[in-house]
């Protein structure tokens, strides 16, 4: 509980200038590029901090459209915060200061235009601990829709059914959609969240390591899902599980200390790597 | 392309009538503390005196009090205090803003503060001093050198009728003692010889409408000319009324004067009660936590305590009265006071039934308070302590207890703070109007647990709604809300900083 | 090598002080919870034996002199020798329910308004120091609260009737159309006046409404046929308007109550897992409709636990009401009449019953009934609240 005056927004953009200038961005990897009618998502100079703690230092990249695509590196680098900088869920937080832009099809998503609550169902989130509500199966998928408002009920019986044979979990669930969400698995919860986003039709599906609190089964479930998925929608996965992203992700992305260390083809990256820091890190040599 | 981002969907009214309550909730604690404020403090401050001259009759003096609009019309009433009962038959005179020709402040007017009749406000015409007369300017010199020589000679009446005749005659009324009886005389010699020197002086005193009015010196307790301070001047006064305000005995059945023995009895009352309830509230938070098996049973019980401090004060008034009070007071009269009964010595309210009751009251504040710090100590220290052979009570007293001793003593201030403000419990196990004697005295055995006491709280409730006029009270009433307020506020701020330096010192709680 | 002799005197040391501490805690605890016991033992005896008294003389309306109906009315003296007593309980516990539901309609919305902005909205700083100072609004006393209700507040009310029942509707309006009127502003002053930090600029704000309804309320009464809301009420719905009253009561206990209540939902909004209201916000969701579909029902027991609290808080209150109602024993739902409660009638009459009649036991067996209402909501309360914390614990378990 600090009695200390919160700093204004002005100091906070001074206090964040320091941050960053102090400790210049070493970055220069090669970078990847794609044309903007290829991307979603792009990130030009992103810089956060969370107070006075660097969490991103200039980052500068763009997300391909209907690919998947993983950022992976070491814990604390900064890969959730990005994927968080995304659908702006740092908003909540108001320590998190923030430089440079993040352009959703083209628009900048902090202009002061921008409905947050718009921007969030078009850049839908799959956390890393299933977080169903307590309430039923259906609601849970419901729920997104019901938000909209305007709906008829036969309409959301169906798109609920689409978005639950989209997250293949139908089968499993046609019988019980009045129980409650909790008497899933963990598996099925994250393949129930999944759903649940995808019924909202989000174009892009962040994915904050979804299957590190599951199975092994569970998990090539939700991979194959993740590949499945990519037909409809764009998907950034996080993960520390190098394994994973080689197996689902189209390009990767190698975080280290919030900055954009290489950004590639997948399959590149892995059996290539042009920096020797990738390669240390994929190879398990990382300190 | 799909709509773009900027489809705004509006979060509606409901957000803003949310942030609307804590705005409210807020400026309603502002706005009470600023009124308990500027009345209380407000009073000491020497108002200048208008002398007033209406359209149609006589000119009167007065302090303007406050405004209000005439009900049922635009025209606005402003009322004024204007003392001189003795002339007028009251001290209040309200007049429309309208019905005014003049208004002016003439330096020469004074206030003088007197024993009965309360205040004057008018001229000062002249002093008479057996046979001398002090007329004109030389008057108001002559009357300031007068009231202090009357200050010296009334102290030493008081602090002689106080400290040497009362203990005097208590010791009396219990055997004949022919050494005391001869100090007495003496002493009464002395205070008659006092209330001689201070008579004589006679004040002539004049309205503003001209009405003349003989007024005996002895009587008055101050004078000032408001109109005629400076403001270091009126600072300088308005000290000293706050310092007469908390050193001095209340006057005119409560509605001038200090609050004095207020203030000793509620400090009293709360040191008793904390003699009382912190090692009975420690223990039992000890043996809950740490000594009694963890079960349904202890969670029932640690429900319970906790609900206690949801119940009623008035419960715990009742309960004092009736076990405190009858049960046990009534057996010790019985016992030992039988000579004494029917006049009832422990079987009637006082300071100790008072200081129990309260002690009962807040014993659920220090348990829990004592409770929740003994949660907080991390579970590997314990273990860390009985690796190295300590036995259980050792482990307690010399790891555990010490790193608690902040969470108790927050429990402690917390429960003083709201023994101090409770009222109604002590209106059934021993507070008074007006308490003739303090309960600590030179006379054996000094502290006398079963006489009645003062309490701030309860001075306020007599005050405001027992006296005669409210309207005069109620400054003083002000300023003893405000005195209340005060201590309470620093109370607990005092235990809101020791908690927060405590969770620093521990980090969060690791068993909950 | 540890002297054998000492580790016995040691290992004896500890069974003496376990016993100590036992003694003393189960003393504690057992004399705590004995007042309940004693309060009961105490009103037994007017139910039994000669003399008892039946429990239809307390509850239903007795036949009352110079009446045709029969009435409830509480007279426990007689107020000449040879008077009639009525012993009619009910007025007191309508009073005291009627005082403690105004209270809860005006703390209920107030703090729960309260506890929803600072959980949801507030940035975490201005939430650390909201907390304490509404704690130091709980710390103030009753007696000052009931002084200022009684003695400045009804007063003022009694004359500016119209202005006080205005500002029921003016108060929210205003708080509504300053957030319209933001969304008007220029964007640099839009930034100025977030919503988070709304609790706090919105005072000065309200604060102008609230003089512009005052100064516009003459006005708006002279508008009434008759010119006089006094009147008019009268007139027209029965009204019969006190000085000191429940609307008075109302607002004063409200006071006093809602930052428990506060305190309570806060801590049960704040302790829905964060995990949860991400999701609905990842979904599309703005924060309101996150609040109202996700994070309420899930706090809900918390929420309703601490109404609960406040309600037990409000019908134990004596200094407030025993200042601020006029203390006229009526069985009257109206809120601009005064009332009389269980807790004023014991302070009021307790001091002057004698010992052991009747009336003494009958202000005993009032206080049983605070004691039993106040003990039950608070247990009710606690359990719920038990609960809640178990379930959040498993949520963010399961996650």
């Amino acid at each position: 509980m600090g009695w200390r005056r919160a700093p204004s927004a002005g100091h906070r953009e001074r206090a964040l200038e320091s941050v960053f200038t102090s400790s210049p961005a070493t970055a220069g990897g090669p970078i990847i590029d794609f044309a903007a009618d290829e991307s979603c998502l792009a990130i030009e100079g992103l810089s956060l901090a969370y107070g006075e703690t660097p969490a991103l230092r200039d980052l500068t990249l763009r997300v391909p459209r209907h690919r998947v695509t993983a950022f992976i590196g070491p814990s604390g680098c900064g890969k959730s915060t990005l994927l968080r900088a995304l659908n702006r869920l740092h908003d909540l937080n108001e320590e998190v200061v923030r430089r440079g832009e993040i352009r959703l099809e083209g628009q900048d998503i902090h202009a002061p235009e921008v409905d947050v609550a718009e921007l969030r169902r078009r850049v839908g989130m799959v956390f890393q601990a299933p977080n169903p509500f307590p309430m039923s199966i259906y609601d849970n998928v419901a729920f997104g829709l019901r938000l909209q408002g305007g709906l008829r009920k036969r309409r959301i019986d169906d798109t609920v059914e689409w978005a639950l044979q989209s997250a293949a979990l139908w089968e499993e669930v046609k019988d019980r959609l009045r129980a409650s969400a909790w008497t899933l698995s963990g598996g099925q919860q994250q393949r129930l969240v999944i759903a649940r986003t995808l019924a909202v039709g989000p174009e892009v599906l962040l994915l904050d390591e979804p299957a590190s609190a599951l199975d092994p089964i569970s998990t090539l479930k939700i991979e194959e899902l993740i590949r499945n998925l990519k037909s409809r929608l764009s998907l950034v996965l996080v993960t520390h599980n190098m394994q994973q992203a080689a197996r689902v992700s189209d390009y990767t992305a190698f975080l280290q200390r919030g900055e954009l260390v290489e950004y590639g083809p997948t399959q590149t990256l892995f059996t290539n790597p042009r920096l020797a820091r990738t390669e240390n890190y994929i190879t398990g040599r990382m300190t | 392309m799909r709509p773009f981002l900027t489809r705004r969907r509006g979060e509606g009214p409901w957000p803003w009538l949310a942030a609307g309550s804590v705005a409210l909730s807020l400026s309603m604690l502002a706005g009470l503390l600023l009124l308990l404020a500027v009345g209380g403090l407000g009073h000491f401050w020497p108002a200048e005196v208008s002398e007033v001259t209406p359209r149609e009759g006589a000119p009167f003096a007065g302090i303007p009090v406050r405004e209000e609009r005439v009900v049922g019309s635009e025209r606005r009433e402003r009322l004024y205090f204007t003392g001189n009962l003795d002339l007028d038959g009251e001290r209040w005179r309200w007049i429309p803003l309208d019905a005014i020709a003049a208004l002016e402040a003439p330096p020469e007017l004074v206030v003088l503060e007197r024993r009965r009749w309360g205040d004057f406000l008018g001229h000062l015409v002249a002093l008479e001093d057996g046979g001398r007369r002090h007329a004109g300017a030389a008057a108001w010199p002559a009357l300031e050198e007068r009231l202090a020589t009357l200050e010296t000679l009334r102290d030493e009446r008081d602090h002689l009728r106080d400290a040497v005749v009362a203990p005097l005659v208590r010791r009396l009324e219990q055997g004949g003692d022919p050494a005391a009886a001869a100090e007495l005389a003496r002493a009464n010699a002395r205070i008659r010889e006092l209330q001689t020197a201070m008579q004589g002086a006679t004040l002539v005193l004049e309205s503003v409408d001209g009405r003349r009015l003989e007024q005996p010196l002895a009587e008055v307790l101050r004078a000032w000319r408001p109109n005629a301070m400076s403001p270091p001047q009126k600072l300088a006064a308005w000290g000293r009324g706050v310092w007469r305000f908390l050193s001095e005995g209340p006057r005119a059945a409560n509605s001038a004067g200090g609050v004095w023995p207020a203030i000793f009895g509620t400090v009293m009352m709360v040191l008793l009660m904390s003699v009382v309830v912190t090692p009975f509230g420690v223990l039992a938070g000890i043996y809950l936590n740490e000594v009694a098996r963890q079960g349904p049973f202890t969670r029932l019980v640690r429900i319970g305590v906790r609900n206690l401090a949801g119940v009623p004060s008035i419960v715990y008034g009742v309960f004092g009265l009736g076990v405190f009070v009858h049960g046990i007071g009534g057996s010790l009269d019985a016992w030992f006071f039988a000579d004494s009964l029917p006049s009832p010595t422990f079987g009637t309210g006082g300071l100790l039934w008072a200081s129990l009751t309260l002690a009962l009251l807040t014993l659920p504040v220090v348990i829990v308070a004592t409770e929740e710090g003994l949660a907080r100590v991390p579970e590997h220290q314990r273990e860390g302590a009985l690796a190295l052979g300590a036995t259980r009570m050792e482990m307690l007293t010399r790891v555990v207890l010490p790193m608690t001793v902040p969470a108790m003593l927050t429990g402690l201030i917390l429960a003083v703070a709201r023994a101090a403000g409770e009222v109604a419990p002590l209106m059934l196990v021993g507070v008074a109007k007006l308490a003739p004697q303090v309960p600590v005295d030179g006379e054996f055995p000094f502290l006398h647990l079963e006489r009645k006491f003062m309490h701030l709280g309860y001075h306020i409730y007599d005050t405001a709604f027992h006296g005669d006029d409210v309207q005069a009270a109620m400054p003083l009433v002000y300023a003893t809300a405000l005195l209340l307020v005060l201590v309470i506020l620093v109370l607990n701020l005092t235990a809101i900083f020791l908690r927060h330096h405590l969770r620093a010192r521990h980090g969060v709680a690791s068993r909950a | 090598m540890t002297d054998p002799r000492q580790l016995r005197r040691r290992r004896l040391r500890d069974r003496l002080a376990t016993l100590l501490i036992t003694a003393g805690g189960v003393g504690v605890v057992v004399s705590v919870l004995a007042i309940g016991v004693f309060l009961a033992w105490e009103v037994v005896p007017l139910f039994l034996g000669e003399g008892a008294l039946a429990p239809a003389e307390l509850w239903q309306p007795q036949p009352v002199e110079g009446y045709a109906e029969p009435q409830h009315r509480w007279r426990p003296e007689p107020l000449v020798a040879g008077d009639a007593v009525h012993y009619g309980m009910a007025p007191l516990a309508w009073g005291t329910l009627k005082a403690a539901l105004w209270a809860l309609l005006f703390a209920v919305p107030l703090a729960l308004g309260a506890a929803i902005h600072s959980a949801l909205y507030m940035p975490r700083r201005l939430r650390a120091r909201l907390k304490p100072t509404l704690e130091l609004m709980e710390a103030l006393p009753g007696v000052v609260i009931g002084f200022v209700a009684g003695l400045v507040l009804a007063p003022w009310v009694e004359r500016h009737l119209a202005g006080a029942l205005a500002l029921v509707v003016t108060l929210p309006l205003g708080a509504v159309a300053a957030g319209g009127l933001r969304a008007l502003l220029p964007a640099f002053l839009r930034a100025r006046l977030s919503p988070g930090w709304a609790g706090l600029w919105l005072a000065p704000w309200l604060l102008l409404v609230g003089s512009l309804t005052l100064w516009l309320a003459p006005a708006l009464e002279a508008g009434l046929p008759g010119g006089d809301l006094r009147g008019w009420l009268e007139a027209t719905w029965g009204l019969d308007v006190a000085s000191r009253n429940a609307l008075i009561v109302g607002l004063a206990m409200g006071f006093a109550v809602i930052p428990g209540i506060y305190a309570l939902a806060e801590d049960a909004l704040s302790g829905v897992p964060a995990s949860l209201g991400e999701g609905a916000l990842a979904l599309g969701a703005t924060r309101w409709q996150t609040l109202w579909r996700v994070v309420l029902p899930a706090a809900g027991p918390g929420i309703f636990s601490a109404v609960m609290i406040g309600a037990g808080r409000a019908v134990g209150e004596t200094m407030i009401v025993l200042m601020a109602s006029g203390n006229t024993a009526l069985m009257s739902l109206s809120p601009l009449e005064g009332l009389r409660s269980l807790s004023a009638t014991i302070a009021i009459e307790l001091p002057e019953a004698a010992v052991g009649a009747t009336h003494y036991r009958l202000l005993f067996l009032a206080a049983l009934l605070l004691f039993a209402f106040t003990f039950l909501v608070n247990t009710l309360a606690e359990v719920v609240r038990t609960r809640l914390r178990r379930r959040y614990r498993r949520l963010e378990g399961s996650a």
